[in-house]
């Protein structure tokens, strides 16, 4: 019996399965072993997400066979985040690469390891776990695609810039009626249209909220076209946002009425844009204020990338209150009894903002 | 003698092996927002290794789900165009295939064309698509994202900036902007 055969049997068998564990994780169908896997390239971008309009930075280092990668966030001195890649030594790529430094300042390849590289990521500011994601993903060697590293880091809210004290009195809030003169916004089906039914609970949350000391700024308080009759979308809805930022007002509320082809769909939802991290806040408050009111589905919070949120300097949300393409819900938004319920709803919720946002100030 | 086992082991677990290696992996994710990604030859990749014939190719669009909470991969295989990108946003706007799925975009949309530059996918439609258009800002944000998603299927096509008679628009009704061009969205679409 040839033992040399047998034991070189048994070493093609030890190395496929060694192959084999390495690889499944990552659903590889890689066979031969590669003698040297290595790190061949390294790019990245910064990608605005069409939906929520929140950016990212996503590093990919090319790796011509499969590895397995752990991150975690060391934030105890400088914040950083570290990334290790076993499987792959560092390759011919540069070993360093700058960025401009609102999501990462920059990035440093150090071989650890005969067959392990560290990324070391350098961050402007502490990040959550939440705020990255590092995955590989596999290659195809039929389309000599090579496995690759992916480094996705959500740009940071800044640092609270604000700070808020609790209760009504004194606050500064600018109301948003949306729509209006020639612009009608949604029609329901038996025509009540949107800019009316927003005004009309716009006027409402005015009410209230003066009642309770607070200083209002509304961008209309009639029916009309805030910048002018025909004007551009930007001249429109620029002039709304301009309202808040001229008066620096402490919060932005813009109401609105929903509308969808489906004329089933209905319930309230609030929408933000994370610019710091008041406006989710903003937006939990108002939507659990206006929650329940009439029975309403609770479609919950989303972050959205809505021109006249993205272009106030001031925490700001938009509610939509109900869909007007919903026959029953169209009835509700025309009712004045429904109105005053809504308007005391998101004047609680501004008034528990106020209460909340006072807490995350002192903690910070 | 025994050896004889042991032989037989090793020709078994070579044989799992293999046949471990042969089975179908998992569809590659694409890595979007790159820039310099090497331009396939074909105009669309297929992220299923169906039988497409040389006469026809597979089209993803994305269209809504009935209650408006999220968008949905339709895939359909048509005769290959010259204009592959203007094709997947005329099947769009031509609406889902399935009853489940709603159209978000106003009845009548024309598609002007598509021209793409340096990663960006220019989209150029009609007046139809903004004029009288009256959707909610839940509508609007499900078409912005179906067109920038629908689009964003080809790689070469990283960001999407949608036009009007070849001019840029802020806004499509009132809520969303799109006066720069933005990147696919994955939180939208709904994941079996």
């Amino acid at each position: 019996m040839p033992m040399k055969k047998f034991w070189f049997v048994l070493v093609i068998l030890v190395s496929l399965l060694s192959q084999q564990v390495w690889a499944a994780p990552l659903d590889s169908s890689l066979l031969a072993p590669t003698p040297s896997v290595q790190i061949s390239s390294i790019r990245y971008a910064v990608h605005t997400d069409s939906a929520t309009g929140g950016k990212s930075l996503r590093v990919v280092l090319d790796v011509n066979g499969p590895v397995k990668v752990t991150a975690s966030s060391n934030m105890l001195q400088d914040p950083q985040l570290v990334i290790t890649i076993q499987g792959a030594s560092v390759g011919s790529v540069a070993n360093s690469v700058v960025f401009d430094g609102s999501i990462a300042k920059d990035l440093t390849i150090l071989q650890t390891g005969k067959t392990e590289s560290q990324i070391t990521v350098n961050l402007p500011q502490i990040i959550d776990d939440s705020d990255y994601q590092v995955s590989v993903l596999p290659g195809d060697t039929a389309a000599n695609k090579p496995f690759r590293v992916v480094i996705d880091i959500d740009k940071p809210l800044p640092l609270p810039e604000f700070t808020f004290t609790p209760g009504l009195r004194g606050k500064r809030i600018a109301i948003d009626p949306g729509h209006g003169g020639s612009d009608v916004g949604a029609i329901g089906p038996n025509g009540i249209q949107e800019k009316v039914v927003t005004l009309g609970v716009a006027m409402k949350v005015k009410a209230l909220l003066e009642q309770a000391g607070a200083k209002v700024y509304m961008t209309r308080t009639d029916d009309r076209d805030v910048f002018a009759p025909n004007d551009t979308a930007s001249e429109e809805l620029g002039a709304r946002s301009e309202v808040g930022n001229k008066n620096q007002v402490d919060i932005f509320v813009d109401i609105h009425a929903n509308s969808f082809a489906n004329p089933q769909v209905g319930g309230t939802g609030t929408y933000y844009f994370k610019k710091s991290m008041y406006d989710k806040l903003l937006a939990k408050t108002i939507q659990n204020g206006v929650c329940g009111v009439y029975g309403l589905a609770d479609r919950g919070i989303y972050p959205a990338n809505f021109y006249v949120l993205k272009h106030t300097n001031m925490p700001a949300i938009l509610i939509e209150m109900a869909f007007l393409s919903n026959p029953n819900e169209e009835k509700l938004l025309a009712a004045p009894a429904f109105q005053q319920q809504m308007a005391q709803g998101i004047v609680s919720g501004i008034d528990n903002f106020f209460t909340q946002a006072a807490k995350l100030g002192v903690s910070n | 003698m025994l050896r004889k086992p042991l032989y037989a082991f090793i020709f078994l677990m070579l044989v799992l092996l293999l046949a471990g290696c042969d089975a179908p992996t998992a569809p590659a994710e694409k890595d979007k927002a790159m820039e310099g990604q090497p331009a396939q030859s074909s105009s669309i990749t297929s992220t299923t290794p169906a039988a497409v014939s040389q006469s026809t190719m597979q089209i993803t669009t994305y269209q809504a789900a009935k209650n408006a909470e999220y968008l949905v991969a339709e895939k359909q295989t048509v005769a290959k165009s010259e204009h592959p990108a203007k094709t997947a946003l005329e099947l769009l706007v031509a609406g889902p295939r399935s009853k489940e799925l709603v159209s978000v975009v106003p009845p009548g949309t024309k598609v002007l064309g598509v021209n793409i530059s340096k990663g960006i996918a220019y989209a150029d439609f009609d007046e139809t698509l903004v004029k009288n258009n009256h959707s909610g800002a839940t509508a609007e944000q499900l078409l912005v994202v179906a067109i920038v998603n629908t689009l964003t299927e080809f790689p070469e096509i990283e960001k999407v900036k949608i036009l009007v008679n070849g001019k840029s628009v802020d806004t499509i009704s009132g809520h969303m902007d799109t006066s720069e061009p933005f990147g696919r969205s994955e939180q939208l679409i709904k994941k079996n």
